[in-house]
């Protein structure tokens, strides 16, 4: 039903003078009806390329070079596209493939191309949005939609096809605990409908759904093997760049106690959008210089809006923010710079350079920091990104972006760190370096302030503020807040 | 998500009801009847009936004074440097080679007012049919799926490209970037982050590329099915009633103009 024999693959040269990029080497397996394979590896291991290959996508839309054999349902896909509704295919970033203007739009539109007869493809929306729990949700508009909310939606019109195979590549990549906890359950109502299943991921929980499990190393595959013994070989998953599970993490604690002077204070913020939405009412409170503070919350919480005040992207309606005691009321987004380096969240966003390389210097050069070439080649050196430094930022995978976005705020030194969700899709060896960095600015005093959805990083902070509705609803220690 | 560019309005109204080629043959009509009354008191008329219809049909004031906004700065530029392109008729001011009378103002604010009529004639459909219906009026008339697909996901992208222009000055002034020195230093200062916007906007499309491939769009289905529609367009009483009558009242229009108006 679904096949890889010798299966290779290599992007075209990036640039004139530079090598093709191999991103698959002989990777071989066979799948029969209803069977459920995983694909585990690291990011730009190769997992979204052989989605591609198979689905008949690549080299066909993306260029390149492909050799050895794939077939899917009985298509041979390396010859033709195989006909529409054969091979589902869920991408990696669920949001650009939705494109239709309301949730029972989108999964119709599938059937539509398909030339379902109308009458049917009410039953047929109907059936889909049920199965993934969206028929609540069916008149709102895809964009509107959380994360976790957005892949199910995806994944139903996907489903609604009927495919006969199934590619999910990296079905819980970039969703927050809530997310995963969402598209989990909804994966597992089609573990059980028969589809023949492929799913490329880092994360052992969607792993576990498969029984057996395929490992990719840089383009280089294992042959299934059982996922039971997989997931219980750690140290392989750890090597290969899957997994970093906290026993191994660096530790967070401060060097020295955080001096009694506040880095950041936050006296009765309030904070409405321009579309009437009050994201915050009245937020107080004090962060120490050299504290690590891990700020928590559900989605809408109000948590990034917070910190978008600290580097003056957001003005305060009433109330005050003060950085190293004063005002940021007086002061612009790029003159706080030199105060606080921020990371955003959705990295492949916010990259604008044609070169890596320019892309991290973007900072250093802006502010005319002193020993340019030194940061800048230190911070590439750091995130693992020498390699890369003459490459199109928006050509490489979501983990090696947000290193670009950590190593351009490794450059500025700055002596407090924002950071919004740093970890959100990072595979292990990623997670390590992020850590490491981390654990090192600590060392060196620098005040942490960081947004979590994860509890492992936030029971490593000095303190933990949790917000719920735009107000503060416990503050303390991790034990105190998290429990 | 920026909503700022996001048109269509969810609600139950006769409006939103009535069929989009109906409401694309009004748009031409009022578009024609815009140019040809080149009266201030008839287009404010215009403009004053297009807000009440369009408050009638539950579009909410949010909605009108966002189209307001967005079009501030090009009213803004007509009123300022309009009259001094018109400079005949009595003189009210004059600075160097610059002369400001009372007829190239009453241009500007003719062309001012014509231009939000347009603005309103265009937003009474945007408003009021979603993308969905408005494809499938396109397809109806004739134009090939893949256009009306096309027309649709620029109007569904504007606002992703917006959010993208947003998110990379944010980016840039994270990192240190201040807006400086004159008008031209600020422009070339804007490039870089055009270019990235662009940049962005191709990647986008490519994705884009891939999930409509993935889904079937430009290949064949197994038994080779036209495209269906779930919820097809279908001219009701009420549709052919309201097309005759706006019809009507352009020919009484364009005939009253041709008659008293010489």
């Amino acid at each position: 039903m679904l096949v890889a024999e010798h299966l290779k693959f290599a992007y075209p040269p990036s640039g004139p003078g530079l090598p093709q990029t191999e991103a698959l080497r002989d990777v071989n397996f066979r799948l029969e009806i209803g069977e459920v394979l995983a694909v585990m590896g690291a990011s730009g291991s190769g997992k979204s390329t052989l989605c591609h290959v198979l689905a008949g996508l690549a080299p066909r839309y993306t260029g390149g070079y492909v050799s050895g054999a794939a077939h899917a349902a009985g298509y041979d896909v390396l010859e033709a596209m195989p006909p529409a509704g054969v091979v589902g295919l869920l991408l990696q970033d669920a949001a650009t493939q939705l494109f239709n203007p309301t949730v029972e739009d989108e999964v119709a539109w599938g059937l539509e191309a398909l030339g379902t007869p109308p009458p049917r493809i009410g039953a047929l929306v109907e059936e889909a949005l049920a199965r993934f729990g969206l028929l609540s949700m069916r008149t709102r508009s895809p964009w509107a939609l959380s994360g976790g909310q957005q892949k199910r939606l995806a994944l139903a019109a996907v489903w609604a096809m009927r495919p006969r195979v199934l590619l999910l590549d990296e079905p819980l990549g970039g969703l927050d605990p809530q997310g995963r906890t969402e598209v989990l359950a909804a994966l597992e109502t089609l573990h059980h409908s028969g589809v023949t299943l492929l799913l490329t991921t880092f994360h052992p929980q969607a792993a576990a759904l498969a029984p057996a499990t395929l490992v990719l190393s840089d383009g280089a595959a294992t042959s299934p093997i059982p996922t039971a013994g997989v997931l219980q070989d750690e140290t392989r998953l750890v090597e290969a760049g899957i997994l970093y599970p906290p026993h191994l993490w660096p530790s967070l604690e401060a060097h020295a106690t955080p001096a009694a002077v506040p880095a950041i204070a936050v006296q009765d913020v309030h904070f409405a959008y321009t579309d009437g939405h009050a994201a915050l009412h009245g937020v107080s409170l004090e962060i120490l210089q050299g504290q690590f503070v891990a700020i928590v919350g559900p989605n809408g919480a109000g948590k990034s809006t917070l910190l978008r005040h600290f580097n003056g992207l957001l003005r305060p309606m009433h109330g005050t923010v003060r950085v190293h005691g004063k005002d940021v009321a007086g002061r612009t987004t790029g003159n706080l710079a030199r105060d606080v380096g921020f990371l955003f969240q959705r990295p492949e966003q916010q990259l604008f350079a044609a070169t890596v390389h320019e892309e991290v210097a973007f900072g250093v050069r802006a502010l005319h920091l002193a020993n340019a070439d030194t940061r800048v080649q230190q911070a590439l050196a750091r995130f693992g990104l020498t390699a890369f430094a003459q490459t199109p930022p928006s050509i490489l995978s979501y983990g090696i972006q947000r290193a670009i976005t950590l190593a351009a705020l490794a450059t500025l030194d700055t002596p407090i760190l924002v950071l919004d969700e740093p970890a959100v899709g990072l595979d292990g060896r990623e997670k390590a370096r992020l850590l490491m960095w981390l654990a090192e600015r600590r060392a060196a005093g620098v005040t942490l302030v960081i947004v979590t959805h994860e509890m492992e990083l936030a029971a490593h902070a000095d303190h933990v503020v949790a917000l719920a509705n735009g107000c503060v609803v416990a503050d303390g220690s991790p034990d105190e807040v998290l429990g | 998500m920026s909503v700022a560019l996001e048109f269509y309005v969810h609600r139950e109204s006769w409006l939103h009801r009535l069929d989009p080629r109906v409401k694309l043959w009004g748009m031409v009509l009022g578009f024609i009847t815009a140019f040809l009354l080149p009266y201030v008191a008839a287009q404010g008329a215009l403009l004053l009936g297009l807000h009440l219809l369009l408050l009638a049909n539950r579009i909410p004031w949010n909605a009108l004074r966002r189209l307001w906004r967005q079009m501030a700065l090009l009213i803004v530029l007509i009123l300022v440097l309009q009259p001094f392109f018109a400079p005949s008729g009595t003189e009210i001011v004059t600075v160097g080679p610059l002369r400001l009378t009372v007829d190239g103002l009453t241009g500007a604010v003719l062309l001012a007012t014509r231009a939000m009529v347009i603005a309103f004639i265009v937003g009474a459909l945007l408003f009021t049919t979603d993308q969905r219906a408005l494809v499938q009026a396109f397809v109806r008339l004739g134009l090939p799926y893949t256009w009306g697909l096309t027309f649709s996901l620029t109007l569904r992208f504007l606002p992703a490209i917006q959010q993208l222009f947003v998110t990379v000055r944010e980016a840039q002034a994270a990192r240190g970037w201040v807006a400086e020195g004159n008008l031209f230093r600020r422009f070339r200062e804007y490039l870089p982050v055009l270019v990235a916007v662009i940049i962005g906007t191709l990647r986008m499309s490519d994705r884009l590329t891939l999930a409509l491939a993935a889904r079937g769009l430009a290949t064949p289905t197994c038994a080779t099915a036209p495209r269906t529609v779930w919820h097809d367009l279908h001219m009701r009483r009420s549709d052919w009633i309201t097309f005759i009558g706006i019809t009507l009242a352009f020919l009484a229009i364009s005939f009253w103009r041709s008659v008293f108006s010489g």
